[in-house]
């Protein structure tokens, strides 16, 4: 607004500022005839005045402050005029002889500015205008305000509420780390007396229940053992790195016992699945199965003649199903009752008979009760055997492990020399099997779900 | 008459089992998960008296688990975390995937773990149950800690395994609760005594370890972390039983005998206290000191006459006891270094004596072979270049014999080169009657403190060997021996306590007591002759057995005696 209005000031001091409504060239419109116009109306203002003149002082002004940074007339004299008093004689040659130098170096490159430089420079004097948003702050005035009243309470020494709730927010401790859950198998880790306190409940034990989080009581039954065998079966006697002669000699014959009763397991199988020698096919039971059907059979005959005899007898059979004569049934009858009696009179007089018998009587109730008790004797004792056996707890049976022996000339003489037998691990893992904490399992087969092609590689067949 | 039909396996034992896939299904776990859980639970698989009738009419060989086992295990607060686990492994394995390196980082930091300590408590509600059980803990323990770090199982496990297995030798130390060793072909058989509990664990040789195929390891490692749990409750709780600081710290006095300045040749700083723990040669720091050690007897309740003789018998079985403990007290061992160290270090620490070794051995050695108070050293070559001449160089067996024999043993028979005696296993309880080897009997005439005519014998056999007799005299003697036998035989068939020792007739004039047998035999006699037929059917029958099993042990021992003749000749003809 300024310099606009410093403009109109400017060209109306000017001369030879035209007026407004004053015709461009007086001259022109004196040879044709003036056009009437209205000028009640803002278009042809526009449309018929000539502004030719004002736009080239402006333009002019516009010039002036961009080349020089404002109006020539307003300069003072010193800053457009200089004296000119010739050229300085002595200082150009010490000045030329170090750009020389440089130049020489340089080739005068450096003392100029670039060409893109001389470009991107702003060519004109006239100042950027400023920037009022950049910076006026909005809402500055109510800002300010509340900033007053801060410093204001700040000096009565009132505490802001957000303040005060920061400052009484608990403080974070944040070099301790959340407790990470130890692994089990830390080899770190500490234990305490398990058995010594028992655990404080917290909280109410309805509550607990109600919400699951209560340990369920082990049943006394679990912690009975599933075998009676003991957790470490000792080696025998002949099992000793310097073993006694006679002890060893036991081991080997247990061992040998094994493998024996192996051997013949296998024969046995062996045996079952020989070929039976009658099976095979010889000269004779091939010539005979070539010949089948052709040679006539001479024996036909002597077949057919029994059959007839055969079917006689059946009809012979149905003829005597006759009806029986009422005299018939009533002798039957009477037969039957007869019989009857006879029989219940026997019984009668046996059960007497007995009365004399009770000795032996008792003699054989006492065997019976004997057996009886023998056998449950019997059962009991297998029922004990058993409880040390492996029992069956899957697909497959718990298959013993090998004896670990050493044969007399393994033996080591000293202990620096012994060679251990078999692997403890192999041993604990069979005894727990033993002892029917697991089921013998066995290891899972690699299964190929599909098919490998093999191909000959070009490289190779070439060879061969 | 009338109502709904039955139907078939809706009753009875049908609905009491379930099968181990069912079972799974009901707890939502993969296999391995629930074989795991099924593991540190304690609930095993259980083989049904019908099992037609729970297997639904098929006779598939099929797993089973009681119903109500598996109802207890739905209560389990570790199977949520196994789900857990699960997720975790899913997410990680995702994470890995797209290469999200931070997720991973977050993901490792959160890992799921689980305590066993609840399962351990319920387990075995009180102390002692958990003692009865650890035989197993150890073995797996002492298993695990020799493992080599490869990559089959954990290497953590590993560490807490040799951790927890040298505290308990610790601790047997401290409290002296060895009984017997027998160092068999497959390893070590320890047996400990431990508040009255008779504990066996058996520990592999060093290096020994091919890993075989048919096993499974992730069972094994899963029994090894329920042990290792339970070993370290039980090993808190017998610390504080002896008053002994619970992580094992040294004794401060054995600690300062201990510094030394090579002690980074051997392991890291942080690892060099658990390193001179294991070296099992310095005692142990006690929350009490030690110095007012109770010298407490048993009390003494005077009771009737049978009272006080089993009273009397259990003294002379506690003395025997203190005795056995104290077998190397005053005994100061060195070991040389191909010898199994932690062993024999172990055994005899056990028993009181003092033992060290080669400093570049191992770390805590406390004195040098040079020491001149050394009575024992302890080798396995047949010679040593430089021999003091104030100690004995016997070979490892002697220490673990003594142990068994329960007293010290001579050191003759086990000196530098010799053929050593054989080693028995102390785990077999002879009745009587059975045959009994004659090393075991020398053993055992040692033990009752007849020591000289032993000695004079051997002296004699060795004459024997040496003069080079003629054959008649051994055939005498043979001849004697016979006799002898025969004789035996007929004592022991009479069912009189035996005279174990075997030795050719010296005759000792012991009349009060020989009259006395007579007079015992006579009653005898005239009982057998009141007996009735039944009854003296019956003694004849048992007296006739018996009679068989000495005619058998007279035959073994025949048999050895030939074995032993023959071993002799051949001797003879080497030297020849």
């Amino acid at each position: 607004m300024a310099a606009r209005r410093r403009l109109k000031r400017v060209a109306a001091s000017q001369s030879g500022f035209l007026s407004f409504k004053s015709p461009s060239d007086p001259t022109a419109s004196v040879g044709s005839r003036r056009k009437r116009v209205n000028k009640n109306k803002k278009k042809n203002w526009n449309k018929y005045s000539d502004v030719n003149d004002v736009d080239e002082f402006l333009e002019d002004v516009r010039h002036q402050e961009r080349t020089t940074g404002g109006l020539l007339s307003e300069k003072a004299d010193d800053s457009l005029f200089f004296l000119d008093l010739g050229q300085p004689e002595k200082p150009q040659p010490q000045a030329e002889t170090p750009q020389a130098d440089e130049g020489r170096k340089r080739k005068g490159k450096a003392s100029r500015p670039l060409r893109i430089d001389l470009i991107l420079k702003p060519d004109s004097l006239v100042p950027p205008p400023k920037d009022i948003l950049a910076y006026q702050q909005p809402n500055a005035k109510k800002l300010r305000r509340i900033a007053e009243k801060a410093e204001r309470l700040a000096a009565k020494g009132v505490v802001p509420r957000k303040q005060k709730r920061l400052l009484n927010r608990r403080p974070i401790d944040r070099t301790v780390k959340k407790a990470v859950a130890e692994a089990n198998n830390n080899p770190d880790r500490d234990y305490y007396d398990i058995w010594g306190q028992e655990p404080k409940v917290s909280a109410d034990p309805w509550y607990l229940q109600q919400t699951g989080k209560k340990l369920v009581k082990r049943p006394a039954k679990l912690n009975e053992k599933p075998s009676v065998l003991p957790a470490v079966e000792v080696i025998a006697p002949g099992g000793s790195y310097n073993p006694d002669f006679f002890s060893h000699q036991a081991l080997l014959q247990e061992a040998h016992q094994v493998e024996v009763q192996k051997k013949k397991q296998e024969d046995k199988l062996e045996r079952q699945l020989a070929i039976n020698k009658k099976d095979k096919a010889t000269e004779e039971t091939n010539l005979r199965e070539q010949v089948e059907g052709l040679v006539e059979e001479e024996n036909d005959d002597e077949e057919l003649a029994p059959s007839k005899e055969d079917d006689e007898a059946a009809l012979a059979a149905i003829a005597v199903t006759q009806k029986k004569s009422e005299k018939q049934i009533k002798k039957e009858k009477a037969e039957k009752f007869k019989e009857q009696q006879r029989l219940t009179s026997r019984r009668q007089t046996e059960r007497q008979q007995q009365l004399f018998q009770l000795r032996s009587i008792k003699a054989s109730i006492r065997q019976q009760e004997e057996k009886t008790k023998s056998k449950q004797m019997q059962r009991r004792i297998k029922q004990e055997a058993q409880k040390a056996q492996p029992r069956r707890l899957g697909k497959l049976k718990f298959q013993a492990p090998d004896l670990d022996v050493q044969l007399s000339d393994e033996l080591a003489g000293s202990l620096r020399q012994l060679k251990p037998e078999g692997s403890i691990l192999k041993d604990r893992f069979k005894s727990f099997q033993k002892r029917n904490l697991i089921e013998p399992r066995e290891r899972a087969k690699f299964k190929r779900k599909l098919k490998v092609k093999y191909v000959e590689k070009r490289a190779f067949r070439e060879i061969t | 008459m009338g109502g709904l039909q039955k139907k078939k396996y809706e009753r009875g034992s049908a609905t009491n089992y379930i099968t181990r896939n069912r079972a799974r299904k009901k707890l939502m776990l993969s296999l391995p998960d629930f074989r795991r859980l099924c593991i540190l639970k304690g609930i095993y698989p259980h083989e049904p008296k019908h099992k037609k009738k729970v297997n639904k009419g098929s006779t598939a060989p099929r797993t089973f688990y009681l119903l109500k086992d598996i109802r207890f295990l739905l209560h389990e607060p570790i199977v949520s975390k196994f789900r857990e686990y699960k997720i975790f492994v899913r997410k990680l394995r995702r994470a890995y995937g797209k290469t999200e390196w931070s997720a991973v980082e977050r993901l490792k930091e959160n890992k799921p773990a689980y305590k066993l300590d609840h399962i351990v408590k319920e387990r075995y509600p009180t102390f002692i149950d958990a003692l009865r059980d650890i035989d197993d803990a150890l073995c797996m323990g002492f298993l695990f800690s020799t493992f080599a770090r490869t990559g089959k199982c954990h290497v953590q496990t590993i560490q807490l395994c040799r951790r927890l297995t040298v505290e308990w030798m610790n601790y047997v130390i401290a409290s002296r609760a060895l009984r017997k060793v027998f160092l068999s072909i497959k390893g070590i058989y320890y047996q400990a005594e431990v508040m009255g509990q008779l504990i066996t664990w058996l520990v592999p040789y060093q290096f020994s370890h091919d890993h075989p195929t048919d096993v499974d390891y992730r069972v094994m490692a899963t029994f090894t972390e329920l042990y290792t749990t339970l070993l370290g409750f039980v090993n808190f709780r017998l610390y504080q039983s002896l008053n002994l600081v619970y992580p094992p710290k040294l004794d401060s006095k054995a600690e300062s005998e201990l510094k030394e300045d090579d002690e980074e040749d051997y392991a890291m700083n942080s690892e060099s206290y658990t390193e001179k723990l294991s070296a099992l040669s310095s005692s142990l720091a006690r929350v009490v000191s030690s110095e007012e050690e109770e010298d407490a007897k048993l009390d003494e309740f005077p009771d009737e006459g049978e009272d006080m003789e089993k009273m009397e018998a259990r003294e002379k079985e506690q003395k025997q006891l203190e005795t056995q403990k104290k077998i190397f007290e005053g005994l100061k061992f060195f070991i040389n270094r191909e010898v199994p160290r932690e062993s024999l270090a172990f055994v005899i620490r056990c028993f009181g004596g003092q033992v060290s070794w080669d400093k570049s051995v191992c770390i805590g050695s406390t004195y040098d072979v040079t020491d001149e108070t050394i009575t024992h050293q302890i080798v396995d070559r047949p010679n040593v270049d430089k021999q003091y001449m104030n100690r004995y160089y016997i070979q490892p067996q002697w220490v673990y014999d003594c142990v068994n024999a329960k007293i010290r043993l001579p050191v003759e028979d086990y000196f530098l080169g010799v053929n050593l005696p054989p080693h028995l296993s102390p785990f077999v309880e002879e009745k009587e009657g059975d045959y009994v080897p004659p090393e075991k009997l020398k053993i055992m005439a040692l033990q009752r403190g007849e020591k000289l005519a032993q000695q004079d014998e051997e002296e004699e056999e060795e004459e024997e060997e040496e003069e080079d007799e003629n054959e008649e005299e051994e055939d005498d003697e043979e001849e004697a021996e016979e006799k002898n036998l025969k004789k035996m035989e007929e004592q022991r068939s009479q069912g009189k306590s035996l005279q174990v020792k075997v030795t050719p007739g010296k005759v000792k004039v012991e009349n009060p007591a020989r009259l006395e047998q007579e007079e015992k035999a006579e009653e005898k006699r005239l009982a057998i002759m009141m007996m009735k037929k039944k009854e003296k059917y019956l003694y004849d029958k048992i007296m006739f057995g018996k009679k068989r099993k000495v005619r058998e042990v007279n035959k073994l021992a025949a048999k050895r005696k030939a074995h032993d003749d023959a071993e002799k000749a051949k001797k003879k003809k080497a030297r020849k």
